[in-house]
């Protein structure tokens, strides 16, 4: 139908966009972080693989592994996203699970409002927020008034009242799982729509109560859809940097993003920030890696069980 | 029975669907979208409060001084995220589908690499893209420098990848055969392509420019990573330079007329979609269970 | 016109695998053709060779003598009628049927006049602004039809074009077709897994098994005289029995089936050994039972129960040895000479002229529930 390589020609332009613009942009990221640095503070790229130097790399891990501030980052990262994920779960696997599930009727409109969250400005989500949480605003009143605020100052999430804004890890966090559970609920209700009715009849059938139903049957059948979900979450939220800026003005809830932001964009240690952001990538690339192997052993399982 | 009672029984209703899972979704949605909601609200306030509702007004709208129509930042800031969204669409959409096209008939070695980068852009977190694309356009071609052309370029090879998922999905389901009838009542590749391929595939290509048009207007990190000076702002870096100062709700009715925007675009393709496709989409062989 | 088909050694491997090995075809003009056999048989792979969907590892496929193995689809005068139609969805009937008129120089209006006539000769006047959506399963395939006929090719193929309707349409569609086919004198070259359809509508016709061409002839030659127990077994009803054939009697030759002693005149009567033999269940002739029941190849049985089929019963008969024999027995109201219950004693008369020899299975026969999904004939 048409020789090969006219397929192939129509496939070139795209193709060579991505080259440059996706494969060669990430090789300079690395040319920098092996590179030099002038006296200006400026990147002296080396694209010559062989000449590469890893002296700022080495710096960058020595920081890391002796204790320096770049592991306080990391780690902080790593804790404020395995906190909003588990809580972007706890609240988002329901939801899924409901509209999936018992929506009944209402199961479009359910859907619909789902997805309205995705197509609203992320800065917007996160305005609306930093107007309620201000002092005097409607949800710094409401937390007041409903002792919740209490509850935060007393376990030591809140550290003087009304200041949601300022600098305080738990507002970060929360403002994470209230910008990326969107994202989550959307993958973990289409795993649990594909899950066939017929396999949970069938344990209801043999004696199973509803609830040991859940357990036994639609959970771990969920399990693949949980994974995606996460692992489409955990990856741009691991490089945010704009939700702590906007809901905590302080550089103690600074997450890796941030320190990559203040050395690229805002211009102060460029290499370091490639380095930074070579390891970042690493770093998702090792939960890619994780999902694929995972995802692939529980499709081989399925397969020799189905 | 009292009302205590009669709330009890509802909520432990055993034969029933779980009256706590439909009250958890409920609650959600309301936190999900009331604040936003608020935000809009504010929009119309007749005031320079964000927080106290002084009454309905159009002012930070259409007002002489500070609204969205009269300030030109706030004009600036709109015409730019329209101006980079139109951009965006331009290119990203033919890109996309020529490369999805090639993509799907490429037959050999060479098309699972091509599908694994086609892939990346979508896993890989923004700032990384950012930080890779600044670098480009600072060192790997000095002399490009930032701004309107670098933003633009960096917002197409992000959403590529979106069109060429939506678009190579519609493909696979279409099948070989239309083109395989067409060839066999006499069509020439070209005009399989052109009379019988496009138009099957015109209701992806509308969704994916729409879907297009929608992140590049939404999009936030890349965009400000490649701008310039201060005529390359768009809506989202105004929302995010300003939302800790002391604005005015004219933020708020920035942001309102750029979700109207967004909400627009999406439904008119997605009335589009069902017109073109509602009358064409049916499955053959759906049909033909359907007997006489 | 002509439309003349000749396959000669055509082969088409797919890597590994070998779909079709190595075939030899011939598809007279004007005939109704019909290639027939299981899934994954070949019969797809070199109708879409013919058409030009795919290109063959070897061989040659002549075209009214000229090989058009190497032309693409859209130069050769050959049209087919897709499994599920393939009715382009963006246009209405007149715009499909019309589709291939672009290409030849017509006017508007003789576009306009060819279409209505042969939306007369499928039936479906009226329907040119209908969109294939709003069509049944049967209207769509008429309007294939009519699509692949207007271009007035030499051969037309149909791939499997019944195999998505209702047993009732099915029936109705299949004198159609072959009325069709008788009226316009066009080679239809058919392709169907259902040995019912084939055997009731082709000149001719070709069993094929795994890539290669069982059999090929007339409906009848090939249902009456099977060379090999795959043919036999996947056209109709057929029943095998293990036999040893002794050596030559009269003008056939003597089979010895459990103690008793049996003469064929069928098929390869100079064969020796351990052979199969099959008969037909119509061919059977049911007797009321004697004791010492005997004459020239009879058998004694028991009846295991009867299949009412409305027009006939099928009995199913266990004879000596435990094997199953099927036997037609027609619906003569209830003047039946003997009873059929279960467990009725009864003779079984295998008339000699019935009896055939058959070359021996070189393949082994495929999984049991394949073949029996295959081999069922059209559910009522």
């Amino acid at each position: 139908m048409g020789s090969r390589w006219t397929w192939r020609a129509l496939a070139l332009p795209g193709v060579a966009w991505l080259t440059v613009f996706f494969l060669i942009a990430f090789y300079a990221v690395l040319c920098v972080a092996f590179g030099n640095q002038d006296s200006l503070s400026q990147p002296v790229p080396f694209w010559n693989p062989l000449d590469w130097n890893v002296g700022y790399f080495l710096s960058v891990m020595h920081d890391i592994f002796h204790n320096g501030p770049f592991l306080t980052v990391f780690i902080r990262t790593i804790v404020f996203v395995v906190i909003a994920m588990a809580l972007c779960l706890v609240v988002g696997y329901p939801v899924a699970y409901f509209a999936a599930r018992h929506a009944g009727r209402w199961k479009g409109l359910v859907l619909v409002l789902l997805i309205v969250p995705f197509w609203i400005n992320y800065l917007m989500r996160m305005l609306a927020w930093i107007n309620l949480l201000s002092p005097g605003g409607w949800g710094t009143r409401i937390l007041h008034g409903l002792g919740i605020e209490w509850i935060f100052l007393h376990l030591g999430l809140l550290s003087n009242p009304g200041g949601w804004l300022d600098g305080q890890q738990s507002t970060v966090i929360l403002a994470l799982v209230y910008g990326y559970i969107p994202f989550l609920i959307l993958p973990l209700f289409a795993a649990l729509d594909r899950i066939d009715q017929r396999q949970i009849e069938a344990a209801r059938d043999l004696g199973a109560s509803s609830f040991s139903a859940f357990l036994r049957v639609t959970l771990p059948l969920s399990v693949p859809g949980i994974l995606a979900g996460v692992v489409l979450v955990a990856l741009p939220m691991f490089g945010d940097y704009y939700t702590p800026d906007l809901v905590s003005a302080s550089t103690k809830t600074n997450m890796i993003g941030n320190q990559i932001d203040e050395f690229t964009r805002q211009g102060s240690e460029k290499v370091s920030g490639a380095v930074l952001t070579i390891l970042l990538s690493l770093l998702l690339l090792v939960l890619m890696a994780y999902y694929l192997r995972t995802t692939r052993r529980a499709g081989q399982e399925a397969g020799a069980e189905g | 029975m009292s009302v205590f009672r009669k709330a009890f029984y509802w909520l432990r209703n055993p034969w029933g669907k779980p009256r706590w899972l439909a009250i958890i979704t409920i609650l959600y949605i309301l936190w999900s979208i009331v604040p936003v909601a608020i935000a809009i609200l504010f929009a119309f306030n007749h005031g320079r409060s964000r927080t106290t509702w002084q009454g309905f007004s159009f002012e930070w709208f259409t007002g002489p001084t500070g609204s969205v129509l009269h300030d030109p930042d706030l004009q600036g800031a709109l015409k730019h995220t329209l101006f980079l969204a139109v951009i965006c669409v331009l290119l990203s959409v033919p890109l996309g589908v020529t490369l999805a096209l090639g993509l799907q008939r490429w037959r050999g070695p060479g098309s699972g690499t091509i599908n694994t980068v086609m892939l990346l852009p979508l896993v890989t977190p923004e700032i990384v893209m950012g930080v890779a694309l600044l670098i480009l356009f600072l060192d790997v071609f000095p002399g490009f420098g930032l701004g309107t052309r670098a933003q633009a370029i960096g917002q197409v090879t992000f959403t590529l990848s979106y069109v060429v998922v939506m678009v190579r999905g519609r493909l696979v389901s279409i099948g070989p055969e239309y083109e395989e009838a067409a060839a066999d009542l006499g069509a020439p590749p070209r005009d399989q392509l052109r009379r019988v391929l496009l138009p099957l595939l015109m209701p992806a290509i509308i969704a994916s420019a729409a879907v297009a048009f929608a992140l590049s207007i939404d999009d936030f990190v890349v965009t400000q990573y490649l701008s310039g000076d201060a005529s390359t702002t768009t809506v989202s870096m105004l929302l995010y330079a300003s939302a800790r100062g002391a604005p005015t709700p004219a933020l708020n009715a920035l942001a309102t007329v750029s979700l109207v925007i967004t909400f627009a675009t999406l439904g008119l393709a997605f009335f589009l979609y069902r017109k073109i496709a509602g009358g064409s989409g049916s499955d053959t062989a759906q049909v033909a269970a359907m007997e006489v | 016109m002509l439309g003349e088909i000749r396959i000669a050694q055509l082969t088409k491997a797919f890597g590994e695998v070998v779909a079709v090995d190595n075939i030899d075809l011939d598809m007279p003009p004007g005939e109704f053709f019909t290639m027939l056999g299981p899934s994954g048989c070949g019969k797809t792979t070199t109708l879409r060779m013919i058409a030009g969907f795919e290109r063959p590892t070897s061989g040659q496929i002549l075209l009214d003598g000229s090989d058009v193995a190497q032309v693409p689809p859209h130069k050769r005068s050959v049209n087919t009628v897709f499994q599920s139609y393939a009715l382009f969805p963006h246009l209405d009937v007149a715009g499909n049927v019309a589709f291939g008129l672009k290409y030849r120089k017509l006017t508007k209006e003789e576009r306009r006049r060819q279409v209505a006539e042969v939306l007369e000769l499928v039936q479906l006047t009226g329907f040119e602004h209908r969109k294939p959506s709003q069509l049944s399963g049967g209207q769509q395939q008429r309007v294939a039809l009519a699509r692949a006929l207007i271009l007035t090719p030499r051969v037309l193929l149909l791939d499997e074009p019944l195999g998505a309707l209702d047993a009732r349409l099915r029936k109705d569609l299949q004198v159609e077709l072959k009325a069709l086919q008788r009226d316009i004198g066009v080679t239809f070259v058919f392709v169907t897994h259902d040995q019912e359809e084939a055997l009731t509508m082709s000149d001719r016709l070709a069993v094929m098994r795994n890539g290669h061409v069982e059999q090929a002839g007339s409906p009848r030659d090939v249902y009456e005289q099977p060379k090999t127990t795959f043919v036999a077994d996947f056209l109709g009803v057929s029943n095998l029995l293990e036999v040893e054939s002794i050596g030559p009697d009269g003008n056939g030759c003597a089979l010895r089936l459990g103690e008793r002693m049996f003469r064929a005149e069928q098929g390869d009567t100079t064969a020796r050994g351990q052979l199969k033999a099959m008969i037909r269940p119509e061919r059977i002739v049911v007797e009321k039972h004697k004791d010492g029941a005997d004459g020239d190849n009879r058998l004694p049985g028991m009846v295991e129960h009867a299949v009412f089929l409305g027009g006939s019963y099928e009995v199913h008969v266990r004879i000596v040895g435990g094997e199953i024999l099927k036997v037609t027995v027609a619906n003569e109201g209830s003047s039946l000479k003997f009873g059929l219950d279960q467990g009725t004693p009864v003779t079984l008369h295998l008339p000699p002229d019935a009896l055939r020899v058959l070359e021996p299975d070189p393949e082994p026969p495929p999984e049991p529930s394949e073949e029996d999904a295959e081999a069922e004939p059209a559910a009522v």
